[in-house]
């Protein structure tokens, strides 16, 4: 155990800080046409994508030829900490960065590897992924969108939901039911489908916060056509690649969520002396143990976030990462309504905190209780809190199924 | 950066829970409650495996390791509701002797041939703004005044250090640290529910302390960051041996859950104790990450230990007051008897949260230190 990392890693990080001061995009270009949806990549996105692929700065873990520089995970911790710390995304498109194009990249064809994933590491594509249905949330086995293999090409039936970023990527890494009379987690297989394909109806569902930039979509296939070499991987082996496709950041992404919550603290704990000027020497104390618990959380979920990922290097379970994934988004949820609360009826005041563009799972935007809606999309999506405590209890703790 | 043991302090834990699980079984925690003694063969075993020479460095008669392998130690024994001097000694004086360069104790310390304590609470508050003892020289030496509660193996140890302070002062200003032999002091102990944490209130009412025993000299500008150096430690010894009691707790329950069978099928396939272990195990990670945090700071000397510390102290308790009652509770009646251990580990993490300072206090200490307030 140690506080300090190596000088190597530290040579590394002095190298990106380097390059990212001279190739950065401003703040004031990525807010003069900020992305509003995860699907959407505006100008600059685009070419700070291609320019980070370029560098070998994208995706530091992988091999020079997909944007990386074999970097290795403790580099990559540091990489991500560094560009949360300067608030510049590598992708707008998040889910394609992170999910699709791994995926493709593990499992797919060569030519899906150049037509759908290379595009994305370069960002010239945007993906969604169409996973959740009307009928298939926490319980996602239970999908029922259909595909049917006609000859060379599949015919799509069906409706996804909850889908971020539909209504402007270019495609959708699909998950669809291929055979109905399997078991549920056997029938299910990935299909690449364009967008613009014939038969697909993408309808916005606008969110309680920033209605008028909707990211989540009702997604309709009717009779949609799709080549059968659009298949990843083999038929009816879908489920497995859905709990494989994260696999290689996993363990370090939760460094950037960390950073939001100390940023949030640091805006907290500064607004603190004028929001509770006006209270009774007793309320402010009560007030400011909030705040102080929260601060132990937040600095808990760094050095908890730093323990998996010792376990991860050391060739730890993945499953501990529930763990950080419910710990972060409860006290996410928790500084928010704590802000409201200690700000008092003030916080019931909209616009007083400027918002850019869609409101990322990561990135914090607006007054405390616009935040504290929004923070309800950690808690629910990619597995409900609820959810994770099962996956705790189950595969960490080895408790029975019930 | 790196948050995971070495090999060498992984093969050290693995040691002490072997020696621990032979030396300091239930049974031993069970006479030390039902009054059958057996502590001293305990502490007799621990002076010849080393442990009190863990922390001390080599010069010193110790065996120079650092202050994450004390920590492995007081976790173990934490583990094991061990009755023994370790707590006192290895973490309370011996820092408190260490920011004073006393090395001579040390060296007895580390031979196992004194145990003692540190006198800091008054009123059952640890902070140095709270103390009321007086410190007055006469002559070569000094006369203390005053009553200190809680002291931990306050009947017991062979030597106390005592913090007191100048008449007249008040605050960090006029602090000092007094060395006193525990059998010139008036040390009542005080029944508690935890005898593996023995308490007394030792009234100093003109206890004379000679100007050789002085550790830390009150009026000299190093006094103060020094007592708060020691106080650190012996903080984050607090929590880190709390956690592992708590951890204890937790393990027992979650097996428990596993074994128990009510309509036809383990307790811990329901999913209202599933959802409350997952919690109690966060609340154990939570505990443990802040307190190996500070741990490295102390380690590490790094300028955040006085924030780290309480916070692992505050996390401890927040992982008790959870994970005490909800072990009880999904225990069930059995573990409500006295004929079942899980009583000794539930008094121990509450004595261990108690005693240092509760959560409220240490958060009240990081409000202050964040400067949030005065």
């Amino acid at each position: 155990m140690r506080l300090r990392f190596d000088e190597s890693v530290e040579a590394f990080r002095a190298e990106l800080l380097d390059w990212l001061a001279a190739h950065r995009p401003s703040a004031e270009e990525m807010a003069a046409d900020p992305s509003i949806s995860t699907g959407h990549a505006p100008d600059w996105a685009r070419r700070w994508t291609r320019q980070m692929f370029d560098a070998g700065w994208l995706v530091p873990g992988w091999p020079p030829e997909l944007g990386g520089r074999n970097a290795g995970p403790i580099e990559t911790l540091v990489y991500i900490e560094e560009l949360a710390r300067a608030k510049v995304p590598r992708t707008t498109n998040v889910q394609g960065l992170g999910i699709v194009a791994p995926s493709i990249l593990d499992y797919g064809s060569e030519a899906q590897i150049r037509d759908y994933a290379m595009p994305i590491l370069r960002g010239e594509k945007t993906a969604c992924l169409g996973m959740s249905e009307p009928g298939a949330g926490s319980d996602l086995a239970a999908l029922s969108t259909r595909a049917v293999l006609d000859g060379d090409r599949f015919v799509i039936n069906g409706q996804k939901v909850w889908t971020s970023g539909a209504n402007y990527a270019d495609f959708c890494f699909l998950f669809c039911r291929t055979d109905p009379d399997a078991p549920k987690h056997k029938g299910i297989s990935i299909v690449l489908v364009d967008m613009d394909t014939p038969g697909i109806t993408v309808r916005p569902l606008p969110e309680i916060i920033r209605p008028e930039h909707p990211d989540l979509n009702e997604v309709f296939f009717a009779d949609v056509v799709v080549p059968a070499e659009n298949l990843v991987g083999e038929m009816n082996n879908g489920w497995a690649m859905a709990n494989g496709s994260l696999a290689h950041e996993r363990g370090m992404v939760w460094v950037s969520g960390v950073m939001s919550l100390e940023e949030s603290m640091d805006r907290l704990r500064g607004e603190l002396p004028a929001i509770t000027a006006g209270l009774t020497p007793a309320e402010r104390a009560v007030a400011i143990d909030r705040v102080v618990e929260l601060t132990i959380d937040t600095t808990a979920a760094r050095c908890l976030g730093y323990r998996g990922f010792a376990k991860l290097a050391k060739g730890g379970s993945a499953p501990e990462q529930a763990l950080m994934k419910l710990f972060a988004s409860e006290v996410r949820q928790r500084i928010a309504l704590v802000g409201a609360e200690v700000q008092g009826a003030a916080a019931i005041e909209v616009g007083a905190v400027d918002m850019d563009g869609h409101l990322s799972v990561d990135e914090p935007q607006g007054t405390w209780l616009e935040q504290y809606f929004h923070s309800f999309a950690n808690t629910i999506s990619a597995g409900a809190s609820e959810i994770q405590r099962n996956i705790i209890a189950e595969r960490v703790l080895g408790l029975p199924r019930s | 950066m790196d948050f995971e043991f070495t090999d060498d302090q992984l093969e050290l834990r693995d040691n002490a829970r072997r020696v621990l699980a032979s030396a300091c079984p239930p049974s031993l925690v069970r006479s030390v409650y039902e009054g059958g003694g057996g502590a001293d063969d305990l502490w007799a075993t621990l002076i010849g495996l080393d442990w009190p020479a863990i922390g001390v460095s080599e010069e010193h008669g110790g065996l120079g390791l650092g202050f994450l392998e004390a920590a492995i130690v007081v976790e173990e024994l934490g583990r094991v509701v061990a009755p023994s001097p370790f707590l006192a000694t290895v973490t309370q004086l011996a820092p408190m002797l260490r920011e004073a360069g006393s090395p001579g104790l040390l060296a007895g310390i580390a031979a196992g041939d004194c145990t003692g304590t540190l006198a800091l609470a008054e009123g059952g508050a640890w902070r140095t703004d709270a103390v009321h003892t007086t410190a007055r020289r006469t002559g070569a030496g000094w006369v203390l005044h005053g009553e200190k509660s809680h002291v931990l193996d306050g009947a017991s140890a062979d030597e106390v250090a005592v913090v007191a302070r100048l008449e007249g002062t008040a605050g960090d200003d006029g602090l000092g640290v007094f060395l006193a032999a525990g059998d010139t002091l008036s040390a009542q102990p005080r029944p508690v529910i935890d005898p593996t944490m023995p308490v007394a209130t030792v009234t100093l009412e003109g206890a004379e302390v000679g100007g050789d025993r002085v550790l830390v000299e009150p009026g000299e500008p190093g006094a103060a960051p020094a007592i708060a150096r020691a106080l650190q430690e012996a903080t984050t010894a607090m929590a880190l041996s709390t956690t592992a009691t708590c951890r204890a707790i937790f393990e027992a329950t979650l097996q428990y859950a596993k074994d128990r069978e009510q309509f036809g099928r383990p307790i811990g396939s329901f999913q209202a104790l599933k959802h409350r272990l997952a919690d109690m195990y966060l609340a154990v990670e939570r505990a443990s990450s802040l307190a190996y945090f500070a741990a490295l700071t102390i380690a590490e000397d790094d300028d955040r230990r006085g924030v780290a510390a309480s916070m692992a102290k505050a996390a401890a308790g927040d992982c008790q007051r959870l994970v005490a009652g909800d072990g009880l509770q999904l225990h069930g009646g059995i573990g409500f008897t006295w004929e079942h251990d899980l009583h000794f580990l539930l008094k121990r993490a509450k004595s261990g949260d108690l005693l240092f300072g509760t959560a409220a206090a240490h958060r009240a200490q990081l409000a202050r230190m964040l400067g949030l307030a005065a």
